[in-house]
């Protein structure tokens, strides 16, 4: 069995007196697509700031391939190699492909003080990545994102977790949206990260969509997992649907 | 095809409208008096042009980054009161004068960055605030009364700032290359540098600038000092070349730079700037100065057409951005 890239401890979470995580164990293997379910206001979004270093915990321990960490800022967590994929906050529509790709870590030509981009590099890999990720047609990497499709700015941003080392890459409603042929590239997207050695979180209200990738489904309910190791091809849809809305209280296997 | 295309591309940039306003422009006012384009007028024209154009050029950055600075009229007035003052009561020498209140406008445009950054107020309300603070100040060391300034010939910073002279029988200032080379520098900064790219994303989306480790609340404050350096700056220049340092002068200054720049395709919401289309909106709208006086409509219409020139050019950007994001 593959090591545990993230582990999640007793995490609590509370917003005043609502208590939004209530004692969470989580985690995230090597090179494994996690789908997190659950109904609105189960805890997803929380856990998922939690880990993306958006919200702090009140109390928890977080380890990172077994170290602990403390998640202060988003920045943090991109350092421990943890990027997070938004429907669209991640990415400046005005600039092009290129430039958001390597936003904050621009190459530089020539003398240090002219501070100018290496734009042809920067073109040069992001054309590269595109194709790695799996984008279908040929668009050019000074394209603007503001004339991306919502699923080539899943591609963008998945791109860019992919070329500066996340380990975990976490998709929060990557789907959404997204036409049927759009959402099929998206989940290419995914497998392709997948088996070119990173982790993800994939997090969805189309069940449907969880089932074609992931390879093991956690479900939340009101602040805490209630299934942690569900294998969606042993498992029907229905069955995860009665367990996230309580039904069924949970799978044994 | 290869010519087609370059046509596209030249007519969805965000500087062709301008560029052909500018055009129109300078034919219409040619057509009604020839005057127009005689030599003589050319220079006067760009002499009070590049002054003001150097706030421009400095305000397209900070716009883009997403702030404005109502500020720039008031420093512009209050920068040469400060170094005419240290001089003329003979504390300094004039170009450490110079260098002082360059250094004091530096430090008013920290406070107006840290103001918005560090309190998250709005630069709406920061800069007007700071607007009356400066004009306020100039006023009251001043008691309201101009200083001398007459003492500048002969000094080496007056000629290097303004000094003139004659490229064949046009009679040019200095200030002309401090602008040339300000708007090819910053046009540099923003299109090819790293730092141009943090200021786009600064004013684009600064949540996820700020996820990738873009300094966003430093590109802001460094704008605002560069912005309220460049107003001294012109302000300077222009007391030199008119030999008036007066502590009213650059009043509504900052609306017509804003304007300039928003005409040009800056977009006032930040993320998008541009240096060519500022240079154009600058002649665009001092050519609409002179031209009007020089083909016999009233001074007082003037605002009128500045006012038509700014809702147009407006109504027009917003439809090449509806038209550009449909078409893809």
């Amino acid at each position: 069995m593959a090591e545990d890239l993230i582990r999640m401890e007793r995490i609590n979470k509370f917003f005043g007196r609502v208590q939004a995580l209530d004692d969470v164990n989580f985690r995230v293997k090597r090179q494994e697509i996690v789908g997190l379910l659950g109904d609105n206001g189960a805890g997803k979004s929380t856990l998922i700031k939690v880990l993306s270093g958006a919200l702090r915990v009140t109390s928890g321990d977080i380890y990172v391939r077994g170290k602990r960490v403390e998640m202060r800022s988003t920045t943090d967590a991109i350092a421990e190699g943890i990027e997070t994929i938004y429907q669209d906050s991640a990415l400046v529509t005005q600039l092009s492909i290129a430039r958001n790709l390597f936003l904050g870590r621009e190459p530089i030509r020539g003398p240090r003080f002219l501070n100018r981009m290496d734009s042809q590099r920067m073109d040069e890999v992001a054309g590269d990545l595109l194709r790695r990720v799996g984008i279908g047609k040929a668009i050019p990497a000074s394209t603007p994102i503001s004339s991306l499709s919502g699923g080539e700015r899943q591609a963008v941003a998945i791109a860019r977790a992919m070329y500066f080392d996340s380990d975990l890459i976490i998709l929060d409603e990557p789907t959404n949206n997204l036409g049927v042929a759009e959402t099929q590239g998206v989940l290419r997207f995914v497998r392709n990260a997948r088996d070119s050695g990173h982790s993800c979180i994939f997090i969805a209200h189309n069940i449907h969509h969880v089932f074609q990738v992931v390879d093991r489904i956690v479900v939340m309910r009101r602040g805490k997992i209630v299934a942690d190791d569900i294998d969606p091809k042993a498992t029907s849809v229905a069955e995860v649907e009665r367990v996230i809305t309580g039904d069924l209280s949970s799978l044994a296997h | 095809m290869q010519k087609a295309s370059f046509l596209r591309t030249a007519i969805s940039a965000p500087e062709f409208g301008p560029f052909v306003l500018l055009v129109l422009e300078l034919a219409v006012f040619y057509a009604i008096n020839p005057e127009f384009l005689s030599v003589l007028n050319i220079g006067n024209t760009l002499t009070f042009t590049v002054e003001l154009g150097l706030i421009a050029l400095a305000m397209t950055l900070l716009m883009t980054a997403g702030e404005f600075d109502l500020s720039v009229g008031s420093l512009f007035g209050f920068a040469p009161v400060v170094m005419w003052t240290l001089f003329n009561a003979g504390w300094t020498s004039l170009g450490v004068a110079f260098v002082i209140s360059l250094v004091i406008a530096a430090l008013i445009g920290l406070v107006n960055g840290l103001f918005v950054t560090r309190l998250k107020i709005p630069s709406f309300l920061v800069t007007l605030g700071m607007l009356l603070v400066v004009r306020g100040t100039a006023l009251f060391v001043t008691d309201g009364f101009p200083q001398r300034t007459w003492s500048a010939s002969g000094q080496w910073i007056a000629s290097l700032l303004v000094g003139d002279f004659y490229l064949g029988p046009l009679r040019v200032y200095a200030s002309l290359f401090w602008f040339i080379a300000a708007a090819v520098i910053l046009g540099y900064v923003l299109t090819q540098s790293k730092f141009g790219n943090w200021i786009q994303s600064t004013g684009g989306n600064p949540v996820a600038a700020q996820a990738r480790g873009v300094h966003v609340s430093t590109v802001k404050v460094a704008l605002f000092i560069l912005t309220a350096v460049m107003s001294s700056f012109a302000g300077i220049i222009s007391s030199i070349r008119t030999s008036a340092a007066n502590p009213n002068s650059g009043s509504g200054y900052e609306l017509e730079v804003i304007a300039m720049v928003v005409i040009g395709g800056t977009a006032l919401t930040g993320g998008r700037g541009t240096i060519l289309g500022t240079v154009l909106g600058i002649l665009i709208l001092r050519v609409m100065r002179n031209g009007i006086v020089l083909i016999g409509v009233p001074g007082l219409a003037y605002n009128i057409f500045i006012g038509a020139i700014i809702l147009g050019m407006m109504a027009l950007h917003s439809w090449l951005e509806r038209r550009h994001q449909a078409g893809t």
